[in-house]
């Protein structure tokens, strides 16, 4: 059969499938799942960062301290807590006791306080602090002993009036830091692997339509079951690019509307290879779709049942986790054989040389990584058919040493 | 010889596990001709026609489809019509015969327009744009069928093609294979229905157990079995009982036995000559279904009996 042909008969069923998914509603819905995801995480943000606010907002730092001194520890508290760390979020608030007869009784008293909840307090001479606090709030407990350090020096210096004043201005540098590379490495992973968790594992389901349907028969009777896998993987590649189009304009919209500070740290996240990133982008989200999902085809085919489809998803999931999983730690390991491994390894290679485009600036590895995926993806859809064939359609293979046509 | 064949099998075979569920099959199926391959249910024609069609690789044997030993090489040349039937049902009826034909390399444009125009002269004319689930099983069934037929193959395989049918659509589907026939194309088909066999194959054979039994023309089937002869003399007397053959059996006012090799032109003369004379004469051929007996057996060919 010429190539053409089998090009002809693989578009043919890419067609029929492309048009079955998204000309319907369902698809609709699965366009507009990103905004059920990126509604949900502010919600549920909110939600949690309401709640350690409503904690933090009781939480206090008690220095038992009275006249100079009290009045010291307060001004120097509000200088060293600087702009960031005046709200909400940052530090306790700090609150002074005057001192009582015993001390260390009303220290310890604080902590069983209703209304509050003490962390530290501290007390005694300056030079010879006491501070108790709760076991976790270590941290806490070494700033109240900066403060008395810092209130004591300030005593003998004069007063706590700062002697230093800084000028602080912003500067933008010219090119990708090492940061910027290894933050668009991380990003370019996840993106790719969030993509293709959302994406790839719809085609799972695929084949059961033709199974259910009996429609297989006719197809496996006119198609070369290659042709069939590879045009289902290229109908649902097609929606799913469709599906990142969409949300491309609309993101490209949404940027339009951000603040400049927040463009410039965008900025700085550079990838190493430059203008060529976005299409070494395309090709790896395009091969690592086509590597797991014809995984995720080859296992669903073999469903029978919409409960068998749950049962074979799970495990491919989970190794889709650890072949990103096992990319992004290689990936912070440069050189190393874990990097290479995660490289040459095909279902985990496109997550891995995302990664390395954004932190290396050599092409030729794209190039050969992209001929081996390729190649893969071919290796994959071949023996997914033939396992389709041998399983589902009840061939077995020639035995040896018989004639066969 | 190998040219004017449009189907060639030889000595197929097929396991699934231990079990030779074709074993040994052979097939001629002349080009243009109308080919039927009988059977009980499970007797293995399933196989043999998903075997033919390379939709399953025999482990022994040789195959031959319009020519070429692999059957994929010839599928833009071939129609198929599978048992289990099988379409999209969000699918429209013209686009689902369309997208069939697409399958076999007709452009999506020709096949529209082609569905369009086998619907209306299939008395589907309604149905064109209505969606695959809104027809009945029948209304389906045929719209699978044009889809089969949609890019004039050249040979149409039909597996089953009346089961499940009601006896217009049945009637509906006979005058499309002799319509296809005339068109020129060759129609091999499997079927447990002798009645449908009879009244359009030109060749069968007939498979029991993995392998053919019998292979030939209807005519040839028949005469597996003797002529039957039922007399009913003018002047009914117990003399008459003398002269036939010792199988002959008095029913329905006369008598029914199987013809003698003699022939019975010997007996009726003697009839005559003894003054009984002829008031009713008639010679039965046998029909298929009864030499579809003989030849596979009682209980075989119960066991494909339609429900």
């Amino acid at each position: 059969m010429s190539l053409s042909r089998g090009i002809k008969q693989t578009m043919t069923i890419a067609r029929r499938d492309f048009t079955a998914t998204v000309y319907t509603p369902a698809f609709l819905i699965f366009l507009l799942v990103p905004i059920l995801m990126f509604g949900m995480g502010p919600l549920i943000g909110m939600g949690a960062s309401d709640m350690v606010r409503n904690s933090q907002t009781k939480q206090r730092l008690v220095v038992i301290a009275a006249g100079e001194e009290a009045t010291t520890i307060r001004a120097l508290d509000q200088y060293g807590r600087g702009p960031t760390q005046s709200g909400n979020g940052g530090l306790p608030t700090l609150r002074i006791d005057a001192p009582q007869a015993d001390v260390a009784a009303q220290a310890r008293a604080l902590f069983k306080a209703k209304d509050i909840e003490v962390r530290a307090v501290a007390f005694g001479p300056l030079d010879h602090p006491t501070i108790f606090f709760v076991p976790e709030a270590r941290g806490l407990a070494t700033y109240l002993s900066q403060l008395a350090e810092q209130s004591l020096r300030a005593e003998r210096s004069g007063g706590p009036a700062p002697l230093s004043h800084a000028t602080l201005t912003p500067v933008t540098p010219e090119k990708a830091s090492a940061t910027g590379q290894s933050q668009a490495a991380f990003f370019a992973t996840l993106t790719l692997f969030v993509l293709n968790m959302m994406l790839s594992g719809q085609a799972v389901g695929t084949m059961a339509e033709e199974r259910g349907n009996k429609v297989i028969e006719i197809l496996a009777a006119a198609v070369p079951l290659e042709s069939v896998f590879l045009g289902k993987l290229i109908a649902m590649f097609g929606s799913a690019v469709l599906f990142l189009l969409f949300w491309a304009v609309v993101l490209g919209n949404v940027a339009k509307l951000m603040p400049p500070a927040m463009a410039t740290a965008l900025a700085a996240i550079a990838p190493a290879v430059g203008p060529a990133f976005p299409w070494l982008f395309l090709a790896y989200f395009t091969l690592s779709y086509m590597l797991l999902g014809a995984v995720f085809l080859t296992a669903g085919a073999q469903a029978a049942t919409p409960r068998e489809i749950q049962m074979f998803s799970l495990p491919i999931t989970i190794f889709m986790v650890l072949m990103f999983g096992f990319s992004l730690s290689a990936a912070g390991r440069p050189g190393s054989w874990q990097q290479i491994a995660s490289e040459i390894f095909p279902f985990s290679s496109p997550f891995a040389m995302v990664a390395r485009a954004a932190s290396s600036p050599e092409l030729l590895p794209h190039l050969l990584a992209i001929g081996w995926q390729l190649l893969w993806v071919a290796i994959t859809i071949t023996l997914g058919a033939r396992w389709f064939r041998r399983g589902v359609l009840q061939s077995g293979s020639p035995r040896s040493g018989r004639k066969r046509r | 010889m190998a040219n004017d064949l449009a189907v060639s099998a030889d000595g197929l075979v097929k396991l699934f596990g231990q079990r030779r569920v074709v074993d040994g099959v052979d097939i001629k199926v002349p080009k243009g001709s109308v080919y039927g391959v009988l059977g009980p249910n499970g007797a293995g024609k399933t196989t043999t026609l998903r075997m033919l069609l390379g939709i399953i690789e025999p482990d022994e044997g040789r195959r031959s489809l319009l020519g070429q030993s692999h059957p994929r090489d010839a599928s833009d040349r071939v129609g198929y019509l599978p048992e289990e039937r099988g379409l999209y049902p969000g699918m429209r009826a013209r686009e689902a015969i369309a997208f069939l034909g697409a399958l076999r390399g007709l452009p999506w444009k020709t096949g529209r327009k082609r569905a369009a125009a086998l619907l209306e002269a299939n008395g589907l004319g309604h149905a064109v744009d209505l969606k695959i689930r809104k027809l009945s099983k029948g209304m389906a069934q045929l719209v699978q069928l044009l889809g089969s037929v949609v890019h004039e193959p050249e040979l149409i395989v039909l597996d089953e093609p009346f089961s499940g049918l009601d006896p217009v659509n049945q009637e509906r589907l006979e005058k499309l294979v002799l319509a296809q026939r005339d068109r020129g194309a060759t129609i091999l088909f499997s079927t447990h229905v002798m009645a449908h066999a009879e009244r359009l194959c030109e060749r069968l054979s007939i498979i029991a157990g993995g392998k053919v039994r019998f292979e030939g023309t209807v005519d040839d089937a028949r005469a597996l079995l003797p002529l039957r002869a039922h007399y009913v003399p003018h002047h009914p007397h117990a003399g008459v009982r003398a002269l036939l053959p010792a199988d002959a059996v008095e029913r329905d006012g006369g008598w029914r036995f199987i013809v003698p090799a003699g022939g019975i032109e010997p007996i009726l003369a003697q009839a005559i000559e003894r003054g009984y004379g002829i008031s009713g004469l008639s010679i039965e051929r046998p029909n298929l279904h009864e030499a579809f007996v003989k030849i596979v057996g009682r209980e075989a060919a119960e066991a494909g009996e339609p429900a």
